[in-house]
């Protein structure tokens, strides 16, 4: 038992020497007989550190079983306390062309560590942080800032929040996402990268909502973190101040409809964004269809004026859950960067199978094909697949 | 004791039926001309640039590869331009319309997304018409 928890300690201090971002697994709603993502994160919107009832429900209904509990039930924290910690290795194919194409890296792509502090009933403090993984060697160049582990170090979220209990209202400030739209444990899909959420896109936020059985809103003020702050403290992408609304209404446990809403805008621009998530589980097919469309109107400062362009980006899935343990999922995305332009669309074609051998433990294979119009340059596709071992604390 | 399988109301089964064929619906636009917008280097960065380039560890203010930061127009522009990957007025001679081309660059940028012809077009124009900082 000592030796256990001494290699358990171990290999948190290692997590805690390197990290990443706030992930979730959008497939699990309903499928895992859980209808609200905040009944397994202490998120109210979904992502990051588990509950205890998450940690339960990732030995009891997720996995092929273990013990879901943090250090797998060694070392119990004090009420007052959750922790938890995430690691991921990835093996990595990637060919969008070049002559030294394809690429193959094998390399440490998250490490994340979580902390919440309960201060009563209804306050909380949330602090996460870890080391940027990257798929390529560190850059020599006067510009490449990732030589150093202290370069590499960024905490994502952090937030101080008041929360009346599991359903109810809830106000919370501090850097995180806003709540909009699917949110994958993959950084890479269309939805989350070109709306304003791709990795480390956290911004600075007052967030508020309500939580009920059947029904959610949340509310979100967001600006970019001040260029005074350190990069650990940096955001990356567009930077932008602005508004995000996000409203979701769940049918009988096993569906549900999302409404959502979001402006940034800088000195240079302003993304207009609406869009639709939604979600449906088929028991009998043990299969969930999950999808998301949203439409942008981008506005630039142009010159004395202003011109902009209409986009719409999408996501459309469907993911089998055969065995306990077992999820294999495909999808087709689509970005169009310029709705009055052809030859401006990028789809992708997904494949996903994630294997939850016991609880702490995942295995994924992950394939994706992307291609687009018809290209005068070269061949207009580009292909990845990835092999991918996630543990956590 | 067997219970009936729960459905869906016929109205929300109907809107989510046009949902989902709505995320096909869309995505066919008219042939590129070009248009006076695009000779800006403001709506190159923000529409273009930006999105596909100044992604955490690529281009972006925090990592800057090969001192590159494309993370805003005044950025992009000094680094592009100012660090002569861009020559003004020879697209052909200017790495930056290189790295698009498969054959021409060791990866093809950017190594995730693969730009459309029509933003790379864009972007060659703008460099031929001497890459001007408006």
């Amino acid at each position: 038992m000592r030796r256990l928890l001494f290699c358990a300690l171990a290999a948190g201090l290692f997590i805690l020497g390197f990290a990443g971002r706030a992930a979730a697994y959008p497939q699990f709603q309903f499928s895992s007989g859980t209808t609200r993502c905040s009944q397994c994160h202490f998120d109210p919107a979904g992502g990051g550190l588990i509950t205890a009832w998450g940690r339960d429900e990732s030995a009891d209904t997720i996995s092929r079983g273990g013990d879901g509990a943090f250090l797998h039930g060694v070392w119990t924290p004090p009420s007052w306390v959750a922790l938890g910690a995430d690691v991921r290795l990835a093996g990595l194919y990637n060919n969008a062309g070049g002559y030294l194409a394809p690429e193959w890296d094998f390399f440490p792509m998250q490490a994340d560590a979580y902390a919440r502090f309960a201060f009563g009933e209804q306050v909380s403090l949330y602090l996460e942080g870890g080391i940027r993984g990257d798929t390529r060697p560190p850059d020599s160049s006067v510009g490449g800032q990732l030589s150093t582990l202290g370069d590499r170090f960024i905490s994502t979220d952090h937030y101080l929040m008041w929360r009346a209990g599991a359903t109810g209202a809830y106000l919370r400030i501090g850097r995180f996402y806003a709540p909009y739209g699917l949110r994958f444990v993959e950084h890479i899909f269309y939805v989350q990268r070109y709306t304003g959420f791709d990795i480390y896109n956290q911004t600075y936020n007052l967030s508020g909502g309500y939580v009920s059985e059947d029904w959610e809103l949340h509310v979100t003020a967001f600006t970019p973190p001040p260029t005074s702050f350190p990069d650990q403290l940096q955001s990356v992408g567009q930077r932008e101040s602005g508004g995000a609304v996000y409203g979701e209404k769940r049918f009988n446990g096993m569906a549900m409809v999302g409404l959502q809403a979001r402006i940034g805008t800088n000195s240079e621009m302003t993304r207009y964004q609406g869009g639709a998530v939604g979600k449906v589980w088929l028991e009998p097919a043990k299969l969930l269809l999950l999808g998301e469309g949203d439409f942008t109107r981008q506005v630039v400062t142009v010159g004395s004026g202003s011109a902009g362009v209409n986009q719409f980006v999408s996501y459309l899935g469907g993911t089998f859950f055969p065995v306990r343990g077992l999820m294999a999922g495909v999808a087709y995305e689509r970005y169009q960067s310029d709705l009055s332009l052809s030859g401006t669309g990028l789809n992708a074609a997904d494949v996903e199978v994630n294997y939850f051998p016991s609880a702490h433990f995942e295995l994924l294979a992950f394939g994706r094909y992307q291609f687009f119009g018809p290209s005068a340059n070269d061949p207009a596709t580009a292909s990845m697949f990835m092999l991918q071992f996630h543990y956590y604390l | 004791m067997h219970n009936p399988p729960m459905l869906l109301p016929r109205r929300a089964r109907l809107a989510a039926v046009a949902a989902v064929l709505s995320l096909f619906a869309v995505g066919c636009g008219g042939a590129y001309e070009p248009r006076p917008m695009d000779s800006h280097w403001s709506f190159i960065s923000a529409t273009i640039m930006e999105p596909s380039c100044a992604t955490v560890n690529c281009h972006s203010a925090i990592s800057q590869r090969s001192a590159v930061d494309l993370h805003d127009p005044a950025s992009g522009y000094k680094s592009l331009v100012g660090g002569l990957f861009v020559i003004p007025y020879h697209a052909e001679q200017s790495s930056l319309t290189n790295v698009w081309l498969t054959n021409a660059a060791p990866l093809r940028m950017p190594p995730d997304n693969p730009l459309p012809d029509v933003d790379v077009q864009i972007i060659t124009d703008w460099i031929n018409a001497g890459a001007p900082n408006n």
